[in-house]
């Protein structure tokens, strides 16, 4: 793909890079609808995510104890928390995969809340954590399943691939593999074949779930630098759970904390990366200093916080 | 390998790369090898019987031979061999959409209460005088609520846990158990029918005629394409309730429509020729390992590899029978192709565990 070419190394990380100071201010997210970027065929922004307080939980547990969070068009938020305090859940409902109980969730101004799996499913992709793959099951095969939410039940019986298809496979760097089949591959080539999946919806909306677990840390920069980069190249909103606060800090413009299914912080990770919020989101004590290269905010975690 | 002032770049150095695009393996040749072995087969289960000699069949197709030659051949049979291929092929194809409805690789119609459900209603029919083998439409309805009926009891059981592959696999077992037990329950309340319905209980294509064959065709033919139509969901449900979900289908709904079509097939099936044992539960494990994971491709083709195993069986079933009945010299001997499928699947089904320890499905 023409756009795949165009990513040299400085530009993967020049907006924070080329700023001084903590990276939440850099004015990446306002990036034009990139010229040089795919996205000159889809023109518009990318919609944003707006979350009113949302309830939800199961009859033994609540989870979400009333949730508002907004997310811009094109912006790049990482969610953060310990486990068990929402983010994936928040994920799920967001996809439209979970009813609230109380509460809404908008879609630029479309209230998903109306629209049926289907419909859901065209304009928001979630990334899930890993699923074990179908024995036999091809790549080629494996990410044209993406495309059921647009061509229908009796759509998918037609041969051929979509252009979208292609172009994830392309994108994800995964195309030579096409006819392997996904079983055979590796944790990392799964996960790069997962994210060509999710790319292959073709939605403006991709949020993922721990897209780096299990993954080794060449894999894991491998897979947030797609984000990051396809992010410019297509001109999305993604939404990411992150366990690694490091890495949200270097690659999230925005960074949303969940504790006890609440949102207690929010804002651009050189604001909201501080020690207080190890203790308070985290109950980690650690110190947090600035990269010298790069800017973005550096956690140096000591020991768990015991109540 | 980074310096002081080039910022590290993660993916960066993929970027410039960009390979063709290989070209999918085409399954045509597969299709039409496995197209002229369930030919190759149709003759050898039409030249295997014993009152006729193969060149006394050959003389009968080729619009020659008497009368009584003439008979045997176009009247049983070509119509048995006809039944016993559909039949083969619905068994098949309703065992892939249980396995793909459920997620579940030991899921089969035989183990899910579907088989022995419709062996049930077809029992029940005759045994209370509701149907006989004159009214076969009335049987294979009764088949279809049968197997309704089991396919239901397993879903209400299971409850919850129904997801989980074991948990279905373990009742479904219990509920083909109970429904075995009900149907020995009705064989001695009404004793009457029990000739013709110990046939159902084992499966044998003895005596199947064009009548069958005209029920059972468009039955299947019908309840086939409805199969391959949902060939797109339930490629993508195979991939995972939460994937395809996540992927914008109605999981519930296309499980349903699955399940409903698989009862239908089965029970058309067993409605002719009965309980033909572990057909529905191993050809489809056949029938992926040939054609992969695209339904598309898979479910016609688990219909033709459905119709090749039951189609030899049943011819094997005859050479088998003609062996028998020269060792003891009893001349009504036959070996019904039941026993014979149940038989060989008890072994294959060894060789698939064993092959495949630790797959998940």
């Amino acid at each position: 793909m023409r756009n795949a070419k165009g990513a040299t190394p400085m530009e993967e990380t020049r907006g924070p890079a080329g700023v001084p100071g903590p990276v939440g201010t850099a004015p990446v997210r306002g990036v034009p609808p990139a010229p040089e970027g795919g996205s000159a065929d889809r023109p518009g922004r990318p919609p944003g995510i707006t979350v009113r307080d949302v309830v939800f939980g199961y009859p033994d547990r609540p989870v979400l104890r009333g949730v508002d969070l907004r997310v811009a068009p094109g912006e790049l938020t990482a969610l953060i928390g310990m486990n068990g305090c929402g983010k994936s859940t928040l994920l799920r409902v967001i996809a439209g995969l979970l009813r609230p109980e109380r509460g809404s969730v908008s879609l630029g101004d479309d209230d998903l809340m109306g629209m049926s799996r289907r419909e859901a499913a065209r304009r928001v992709a979630l990334l899930h954590q890993s699923a074990p793959p179908v024995p036999g099951m091809t790549v080629r095969q494996l990410v044209r399943q993406g495309r059921y939410a647009a061509r229908g039940p009796l759509g998918m019986l037609r041969g051929g691939d979509d252009a979208a298809v292609t172009r994830a496979l392309a994108d994800t760097g995964v195309t030579e593999w096409a006819e392997r089949p996904v079983d055979s591959l590796s944790g990392g080539e799964r996960q790069r074949v997962r994210l060509a999946l999710a790319l292959a919806r073709d939605t403006r909306i991709l949020l993922l779930d721990e897209p780096t677990t299990y993954l080794d840390l060449h894999h894991q920069l491998e897979v947030l630098g797609t984000v990051v980069r396809l992010r410019r190249e297509r001109d999305l909103t993604v939404v990411m759970v992150l366990h690694d606060l490091g890495h949200a800090a270097r690659f999230a413009e925005r960074i949303v904390a969940l504790r006890d299914g609440r949102v207690v912080a929010d804002g651009p990770p050189g604001e909201v990366v501080t020690p207080r919020l190890l203790a308070e989101v985290l109950d980690v004590v650690g110190r947090v200093s600035v990269d010298p290269v790069g800017g973005w905010p550096v956690c140096h975690p000591d020991h768990p916080l015991n109540h | 390998m980074s310096s002081d002032t080039v910022v590290p770049t993660p993916a960066g150095r993929r970027a410039g790369r960009s390979p063709r695009l290989p070209a999918p393996r085409s399954p045509l040749p597969r299709l039409v090898l496995l197209l002229l072995v369930v030919l190759a087969v149709a003759v050898a289960d039409v030249l295997a019987g014993r009152a006729v000699t193969p060149a006394g069949v050959w003389e009968v197709l080729l619009g020659g031979g008497d009368a009584l030659d003439r008979h045997v051949v176009l009247n049983l049979r070509v119509p048995r061999m006809l039944v016993a291929l559909v039949a083969g092929a619905c068994l098949a194809v309703a065992g892939l959409l249980l396995q793909s409805a459920l997620r579940n690789p030991l899921a089969g119609p035989e183990v899910t209460g579907v088989t022995p459900g419709a062996v049930l209603g077809a029992v029940v029919a005759t045994g209370f005088g509701l149907a006989d083998r004159q009214s076969p439409l009335a049987v294979v309805v009764a088949a279809c609520l049968g197997g309704l009926f089991g396919a239901g009891l397993l879903w209400v059981l299971t409850g919850r846990r129904r997801d989980d592959p074991t948990e279905t696999a373990v009742h479904g077992v219990l509920v083909s158990a109970v429904l075995g037990g009900l149907t020995a329950m009705v064989l001695l309340v009404a004793p009457g029918e029990l000739g013709s319905v110990v046939q159902w209980l084992i499966g044998t294509t003895e005596g199947r005629v064009w009548q069958h064959w005209n029920l059972l065709w468009p039955w299947a033919l019908c309840w086939g394409v409805a199969a391959w139509l949902l060939a797109g969901p339930l490629t993508l449900l195979r991939c995972g309730e939460d994937q395809a979900a996540e992927a914008g289908l109605d999981t519930a709904r296309a499980r349903g429509a699955a399940l409903v079509c698989a009862v239908a097939l089965a029970a058309g099936a067993v409605s002719t020729v009965g309980a033909l044992g572990f057909v529905g539960l191993l050809v489809p494990h056949l029938a992926l390992a040939l054609f992969g994971a695209d339904l598309r491709i898979t479910v016609p083709g688990a219909a033709l590899a459905g119709a090749a195993v039951v189609g030899g069986a049943d011819a094997l079933a005859q050479v088998g029978g003609r062996g028998l009945a020269v060792l003891w010299d009893a001349d009504r001997l036959t070996l019904p192709v039941g026993a014979l499928t149940t038989a060989l699947g008890a072994v294959l089904l060894l060789v698939v565990v064993r092959r495949s320890p630790a797959r998940d499905f």
